[in-house]
């Protein structure tokens, strides 16, 4: 479980996070919800100890992860998966030493169990024969199963997903969704993904937090969000001509 | 002005702290600097060796015609080619081309990686960015700059014998006499000891600039201007205080 409590952040004395106090739950996919610019990103960064926050604690299990050194991050930067919005894979690498390179890092496995492991994780994200391709060379839908695959590597215990719905079509959004659902719940992994995609929501979205103007407006399942009563998020959920036909016709 | 200049020399100081942090795999950090040898090393070996060549023999051209005087021998033409090339040439001239060349890809190729994420991605993983990205190209080029400056005046001397013979301004035997006279060994030291500061000052320079880049493709480029720039300016500045310190006694 990774818990933030009464977290502040600002960047230039422009407040962007105020008092986000919320809890993500292990084996479950967490959603971190609202509009471009309403501060998800920095949550995201700043839980993963990208950015350094102002005042607050991110707690790792029973470890406040934001009083450690960088030496004592390590180890549960480790159990770390990540999928940035633009994949971030290694362009002087290829698909196989891409997914293969937190492996070579972190552990002291033989050439040939590595490759099993790189095989397995990209089978497991359905990448086939593309081992030797760059990340230039594909298309954005597999960067981000091949980023997938190598967040995945070393069985992170955490998976954190940054807009993965970004730049793709429906349909690769929703295999996309499926494939993190289903890791979250074969790895028993903590999952929390960013995203602004309503597909997202109500597909796998078990536990969703709605981030507004750097606050935490609303939290509950997907199950909840359509009977809200919380204004910020209506107008969110409800953006789009189609849904609000759709609330329209179910009153 | 002053306190901004006192915060980027901070901030290269913590950077640089943070490049000589201890490796975490020192496995990886061999097969990264191998590459960084054919990556930044070898592939200037052309530039350099064209460059050289040319230099050598303009330097013997101009020579040969601003001492046409029957006082002085000929083959000072030689001589002065000889310690142009070693002094100055092979390691400030070439390592100012070198910062051109380098120093913009080194900042343009580390700041691609901050701003598509990409060395968040290896923060997130637990390593070490800086040192991991940096480190290599440091040691990469301080093990094969000197190299280049010795490919470099080899060529550069090779060029000026080449123009001079061929111009007819010297013949070979007096431009053989003049490269090997009143030889000073302590030359070669003092232009590897030059090579050695300027490959540290491209590499890290450069490097600071990609890694605190912040934006888009734009400050990209705008990084790896500044990179050749302020990399140039150093280069200028250490090479009075390195001749300063090295050749008077």
């Amino acid at each position: 479980m990774i818990s933030v409590k009464n977290l502040n952040k600002s960047f230039h004395d422009k407040n962007v996070l105020t008092d986000i106090t919320v809890e993500f739950e292990t084996g479950k996919t967490n959603l971190i919800i609202g509009q471009s610019g309403s501060g998800k990103t920095v949550l995201l960064k700043s839980i993963v100890g990208l950015h350094n926050i102002d005042s607050g604690e991110i707690w790792y299990e029973d470890t406040i992860f934001n009083k450690l050194e960088f030496s004592e991050k390590k180890k549960i930067r480790s159990e770390i998966g990540m999928l940035f919005q633009g994949s971030a894979l290694f362009d002087s690498l290829t698909v196989e030493q891409n997914v293969q390179f937190p492996l070579d890092m972190f552990t002291d496995k033989s050439p040939a169990e590595k490759t099993d492991r790189v095989n397995f994780c990209l089978n497991r994200v359905n990448i086939i024969n593309a081992n030797n391709l760059y990340p230039a060379e594909l298309s954005g839908g597999m960067k981000k199963r091949v980023a997938i695959a190598r967040a995945i590597a070393l069985n992170p215990k955490y998976l954190f997903c940054d807009e993965p719905n970004s730049g793709l079509d429906p349909v690769t959004a929703i295999l996309i969704d499926d494939l993190i659902q289903e890791l979250t719940e074969e790895y028993s992994m903590t999952t929390i993904v960013n995203t602004h995609d309503m597909n997202s929501v109500m597909e796998i979205g078990e536990k969703i937090v709605f981030i507004s103007e750097g606050r935490k407006c609303w939290e509950g399942s997907k199950h909840d969000i359509l009977n809200s009563d919380c204004k910020p998020l209506n107008d969110f959920v409800f953006a789009n001509s189609l849904a609000k036909k759709i609330r329209a016709v179910a009153g | 002005m002053i306190r901004f200049l006192l915060n980027q020399v901070g901030l290269y100081v913590l950077f640089l702290k943070k490049v000589f942090s201890k490796p975490e795999k020192a496995s990886v950090y061999y097969k990264q600097t191998m590459h960084e040898f054919v990556s930044l090393g070898l592939t200037s070996i052309g530039i350099i060796s064209i460059i050289s060549f040319f230099m050598g023999a303009v330097i013997t051209l101009q020579t040969a015609y601003n001492t046409e005087n029957p006082i002085y021998p000929k083959y000072l033409i030689g001589l002065g080619c000889r310690d142009s090339i070693i002094l100055e040439f092979s390691s400030t001239v070439a390592a100012l081309i070198l910062a051109g060349k380098m120093g913009s890809n080194i900042a343009s190729e580390i700041g691609t990686m901050r701003v598509t994420e990409q060395i968040d991605a290896l923060e997130i993983m637990g390593i070490n960015s800086a040192s991991y990205l940096v480190l290599p190209k440091i040691i990469a080029t301080l093990l094969f700059n000197p190299v280049l400056t010795m490919l470099s005046i080899c060529v550069g001397i090779f060029g000026g014998w080449v123009a001079g013979t061929l111009s007819g301004v010297i013949t070979s035997e007096n431009f053989i006499y003049g490269i090997q006279y009143a030889f000073i060994p302590y030359y070669i030291t003092y232009s590897l000891i030059k090579t050695l500061f300027f490959a540290f000052i491209i590499t890290s320079v450069s490097s600071f600039q990609g890694y605190y880049v912040s934006g888009g493709s734009l400050e990209v480029g705008r990084s790896s201007t500044k990179a050749v720039v302020y990399s140039s300016v150093l280069i200028l500045l250490f090479n009075v205080i390195l001749t300063q310190l090295l050749l008077t006694s």
